[in-house]
C-alpha cells in the first residue's frame, strides 16, 4: 500500500538524499510541478510513474549498504502490488492519457535522461516524497 | 567439502496476523555447532533485479531455527525465501522454502476485546495488533439483533465510545479485524454483553 512505501522510504530518506549531490535539478517537479495536473489526467500520470520506477528507477539504486537495499527492495515490491491494480483501471479505461499527461510524463523522462543513469536513479528516489505527497493530495 | 553441510530440511513458514517467520529444522553435526543465514527475494527482484537474492543480516549466521521476516515481506507479492548451514567458512547449499509465499495468506485471529460499562457509556478497549489493523465493531442491544449498529476503529490507542445505553437491557459487541493491506478480515470474536447500571460497572 502507498503508506508502506511511504514508511519505507522514510526509513532511507536522508541516506538517499544524502547521495544526490544535483540540488539544482528535480526529475518530478522541473518545471512544473505535479501539482499542475488535471485530475483527469492523474491516473495516467500515476500509471506512467509507476512504470517508470519499476522499469528505470529502482535497478540503479543497488547500495553498499544492506539496510537501505532492504528498504529498497520493500518499496519496489509494494510498487508491483500498487501497479498492478492500476494496471487494472488502465484495462477497464478508467485511466486515458491525455495530451497533457504524455506531456509531463515526457518532461520527467527528459529531466531523467540529461543525468548518468545513476546519479538519475537515486535523484528519483530521493524524489519519492514529491510523488507519495502529490498521489495523496486530493485533487 | 561444503556439499558436506547438509542443507536445513522442512523450511516453512508460519504468519500469523501479519507477523511472518521462517522456521527450519535443526541440522546435527556431531561437535559442531551450526548456524545458519536467511535470504530472501520478492517478484521485483525476480522480475526486474536479476532474479537477485537480499540477505537479512538479523538472520546471518545465527543459531536459533527461525527468523522474523515480517520487515522485509513488506508487499503484497510473492516472495521466496531460502536459509543455509554455516560452520566456520563451510556453507551448506541453499535450501528454498517450496513455493512462495504471500502474506495475503496469513492467518487473522479475532481481535482480543474487552467490553466496559461504564455508567450509562458502553465502551470496548481493544488489542493494539499494529499498524496495520482497523477493527470492525458490532453492537447491538440484546434481543435486538436487526437493529445491529456498526463502527469502524482504524486507530487503536485508547478506549472507544460505541454508545449511551438504557438502564436495564444488556448490550452485546463483538469484533473482527481487517487488514487493507490484503483485504481480508479475521472471523468474528466472542461477544460479550454487559449492562448499565447507575454509576457501576456491570460485567455479565
Amino acid at each position: 500500500s502507498v503508506a508502506e512505501i511511504r514508511s519505507g522510504f522514510t526509513a532511507i530518506k536522508a541516506n538517499i538524499q544524502a547521495r544526490d549531490p544535483i540540488r539544482t535539478l528535480s526529475i518530478l517537479s522541473y518545471p512544473h510541478s505535479l501539482h499542475k495536473v488535471k485530475s483527469s489526467d492523474r491516473c495516467c500520470i500515476t500509471h506512467h510513474l509507476f512504470n517508470f520506477y519499476v522499469d528505470k528507477v529502482f535497478k540503479h539504486c543497488k547500495t553498499e549498504d544492506l539496510y537501505v537495499n532492504r528498504k529498497i527492495s520493500s518499496i519496489a515490491n509494494s510498487f508491483l502490488s500498487v501497479r498492478r491494480r492500476l494496471q487494472q483501471c488502465h484495462e477497464q479505461n478508467q485511466c486515458m492519457c491525455g495530451q497533457e499527461s504524455t506531456e509531463k510524463f515526457n518532461q520527467i523522462l527528459a529531466n531523467y535522461e540529461r543525468l548518468n543513469v545513476t546519479s538519475a536513479a537515486m535523484k528519483s528516489l530521493g524524489e519519492l516524497d514529491i510523488l507519495l505527497n502529490w498521489m495523496e493530495k486530493s485533487p | 567439502e561444503d556439499a558436506l553441510l547438509p542443507v536445513p530440511q522442512n523450511i516453512s513458514i508460519l504468519s500469523i496476523n501479519m507477523k511472518h517467520f521462517l522456521t527450519w529444522s535443526p541440522v546435527i553435526i556431531p561437535g559442531e555447532m551450526a548456524r545458519y543465514s536467511v535470504e530472501f527475494q520478492g517478484e521485483y527482484e525476480r522480475e526486474y533485479a536479476n532474479e537477485s537474492w537480499i540477505p537479512i543480516c538479523e538472520c546471518s549466521l545465527i543459531t536459533a531455527t527461525v527468523c522474523n521476516i515480517t520487515e522485509d515481506i513488506s508487499a503484497t507479492v510473492a516472495y521466496n525465501l531460502r536459509v543455509r548451514t554455516a560452520v566456520g567458512a563451510r556453507r551448506s547449499k541453499w535450501g528454498t522454502l517450496k513455493g512462495f509465499f504471500n502474506r495475503i495468506t496469513t492467518s487473522l485471529t479475532p481481535p482480543l476485546m474487552k467490553v466496559i460499562a461504564d455508567g450509562y457509556h458502553l465502551l470496548v478497549e481493544l488489542e493494539d495488533m499494529g499498524p496495520a489493523f482497523q477493527f470492525c465493531v458490532l453492537y447491538w442491544k440484546k434481543g435486538q439483533e436487526s437493529r445491529m449498529q456498526q463502527k469502524v476503529v482504524k486507530e487503536v490507542g485508547s478506549v472507544v465510545h460505541l454508545d449511551t445505553m438504557e438502564a436495564g437491557p444488556d448490550y452485546c459487541v463483538k469484533a473482527q479485524t481487517y487488514v487493507e493491506s490484503i483485504n481480508r478480515s479475521s472471523s468474528f470474536s466472542q461477544t460479550q454483553c454487559v449492562r448499565a447500571q447507575g454509576g457501576r460497572s456491570v460485567w455479565l
